[in-house]
């Protein structure tokens, strides 16, 4: 803890509050003023100018009445469950190389983890924006080497779904009933090398003897999983579920980079956020962007008081 | 760290699991490999072989024509062709073929080309988030030491006008952000992108080192105080030296960040001149016809700072990932 300080110390130490001074003006500047001020103009018809008409709720009611926002919830949660879903192969990769007796072997594949890192996150995202390219793409490429394509094909004429096509490319990202599972085939197979090192790390805290205890009892893999290692990452798995859940409900950029301001074909890939910056950068609807921005916000807050009630972090 | 299982009966058990890991790398590296051979090829021989590096054997055909006249054409070979004989479309008049050794399949051009494009998006960059950096992790540490040296009248109050906005999403600030730096005049300047992100970070980067700073030993403030060292000195020769390795991963992960940008970047720079890497690429991305080989040079390119750092930071790079997201 910080020291205690009497009045007339902290009086002759006046000079100290200058080194919280830059932090105080940057943050409130760049931080706490864009809030208030979203919270302000989120009552106005506004356009970004110095001209601002007072609307009332009117922003708010008209939010409540737009189908492209509601939509949007419901794709954000669509892709909150694929999130979750795409958390199972870090853990698995995680508990293998935990389960690894060599030492050597285990460090080799922690750096092996880490490469992926060190390409930027953007240019992972336009890789996979080129492996979806209907004409030149890896994926359509893939499938018609390994003959999925032709299955899909099949499977698309049994069903009447008519999204596959024989003979015509696929396109992941153009066709409106694609964009989501294209959105969910996005990054296979899901390897997070930070959630991979963190779930490692909790796993190192289990020591030799249960593992022998275990075998003693003629634990089986699966069991092992189940009450030895889960039990000591849930830790990290909550942590982890938390910050994706919030990570994903205010996220755009994915989006935007893949599919454009619009959300795609049909829209299909439109999320809240987007919709907000459509909004205000396409629309120039600022105050009604605000409010979509403050609704988003309420939206999260609700969700992070849900989390810190229902799943608690021991730190 | 330790090994769970050491008796022989299990190592040879290990092959699977070494399989699975390898199966899940494998599909995890193959983009970053798509990306180097891709780099190397043309849309033509990447069409014609997308899987793999182009062998560097050419095969020049000589074609007769209906008219009787002769021309050779030169493509690059498939990796068949290397290892048999050459395979000819029979329904093209193929009079003579033959392979020569040929290095310059490979298009060294792309790396050339990558290069001028996208070298001053990545100065840019740089300029950005070493700067950034450098101030986030300054401010930030001023900052902490005033939280964690005294505590001092309203300090209290300020540690938690700071938390909330910890709890706060900074999803709705984004279009008012953008008003405020119109007026500031602030848009379209690389200034605009410093300023946001030093204040963006400070509020984890105090956190994170206000808690460490608490935890150093309290005689050694006291004895340089003796001493009549003021603040600034308590903070450069106490402070600085013993956080050196928290400080570096708070470092890295602000420089990652910065670089890893694109959302601001894009709604702020309009001149070309001044594009980061993160519009940068969306602008290569929305040209009409690609060159990928081009591209994916360029992509390995905004690589290459973070690969650097990787490799002389390794340890600090796996700390600094991990603690990070624990205490986030």
């Amino acid at each position: 803890m910080a020291f205690a300080i009497t009045r007339s110390k902290a009086r002759r130490e006046w000079r100290l509050y200058l080194f919280v001074v830059p932090a105080i003006l940057l943050v409130g500047t760049f931080a706490y003023f864009p809030a208030a001020s979203a919270i302000y103009h989120s009552f106005f018809d506004w356009s970004g100018g110095d001209t601002k008409q007072w609307l009332g709720w009117d922003n708010f009611r008209r939010a409540f009445g737009d189908d492209v926002l509601w939509g949007s919830f419901g794709t954000v949660s669509l892709l909150m469950i694929f999130n979750v879903f795409k958390m199972i192969p870090s853990i698995i990769m995680a508990v293998l190389i935990h389960r690894i007796v060599s030492d050597r072997w285990q460090y080799f594949y922690r750096v092996m983890l880490v490469i992926p890192m060190i390409v930027p996150g953007l240019v992972t995202l336009f890789i996979w924006k080129f492996f979806f390219d209907p004409n030149l793409g890896v994926l359509n490429q893939l499938l018609d080497v390994t003959h999925i394509k032709s299955l899909l094909v099949w499977v698309d004429q049994l069903f009447g779904w008519e999204v596959f096509h024989a003979g015509v490319p696929i396109g992941w990202l153009s066709q409106p009933e694609l964009v989501l599972p294209a959105l969910f085939i996005w990054g296979f197979p899901w390897i997070g090398t930070v959630g991979v090192l963190i779930y490692l790390a909790g796993l190192q805290s289990i020591g030799t003897e249960i593992y022998e205890a275990a075998d003693l009892d003629g634990v089986g893999p699966i069991r092992k999983f189940l009450y030895i290692e889960l039990p000591l990452i849930l830790t990290q798995v909550r942590l982890s579920l938390v910050l994706l859940i919030i990570g994903t409900v205010q996220g755009y950029g994915l989006q935007l980079l893949l599919l454009g301001a619009s959300g795609g074909p049909g829209g299909r890939g439109m999320v809240p956020g987007l919709w907000m910056y459509n909004r205000a950068f396409i629309a120039g609807e600022f105050g009604y962007a605000c409010a979509v921005g403050m609704i988003l916000f309420c939206f999260i807050l609700g969700l992070t008081l849900l989390n810190n009630k229902f799943v608690r972090i021991d730190k | 760290m330790s090994a769970p299982i050491s008796s022989p009966r299990h190592r040879r058990r290990d092959g699977g699991k070494h399989l699975v890991v390898w199966l899940f790398l494998l599909v995890e590296l193959f983009p970053l490999y798509m990306m180097l051979q891709v780099s190397f090829k043309d849309n033509a021989g990447f069409i014609q072989n997308p899987w793999l590096p182009s062998p560097p054997v050419t095969v020049t055909e000589t074609i007769a024509d209906r008219d009787g006249t002769q021309r050779e054409m030169t493509r690059v070979a498939r990796w068949r062709e290397v290892f048999s004989g050459v395979e000819s479309d029979p329904s093209r008049r193929v009079v003579a073929a033959e392979r020569s050794w040929d290095p310059t399949v490979y298009q060294f051009g792309n790396w050339a080309f990558g290069f001028k494009l996208i070298l001053p998006f990545v100065a840019n960059t740089v300029f950005v988030a070493v700067l950034g950096t450098a101030c986030s992790i300054f401010f930030a540490l001023l900052g902490a030491y005033f939280f964690a040296r005294y505590k001092m009248p309203f300090s209290g109050v300020l540690w938690s006008a700071f938390l909330l906005l910890m709890l706060l999403p900074g999803v709705a600030n984004i279009v008012p952000l953008f008003v405020l730096l119109k007026d500031m005049s602030l848009l379209n300047t690389l200034w605009a992108l410093i300023l946001v992100g030093v204040a963006g970070a400070q509020v984890f980067n105090i956190y994170v080192l206000r808690n460490f700073i608490e935890d150093l030993p309290k005689d050694l403030f006291e004895a340089a105080e003796m001493d009549g060292a003021g603040h600034f000195q308590q903070i450069l020769n106490i402070v600085v030296p013993m956080s050196g390795p928290i400080l570096g991963t708070l470092g890295i992960l602000a420089f990652l960040q910065k670089w890893n940008d694109f959302l601001l970047p894009l709604i702020v720079l309009r001149d070309k001149e001044l594009f980061t890497l993160g519009v940068g690429l969306i602008y290569l991305d929305g040209e009409y016809v690609k060159q990928w080989g081009q591209i994916m040079a360029a992509y390995f390119i905004a690589s290459i700072p973070l690969i650097i750092i990787f490799l002389f930071m390794m340890r600090l790079f796996v700390r600094g990932l991990s603690s990070g997201a624990i205490k986030g």
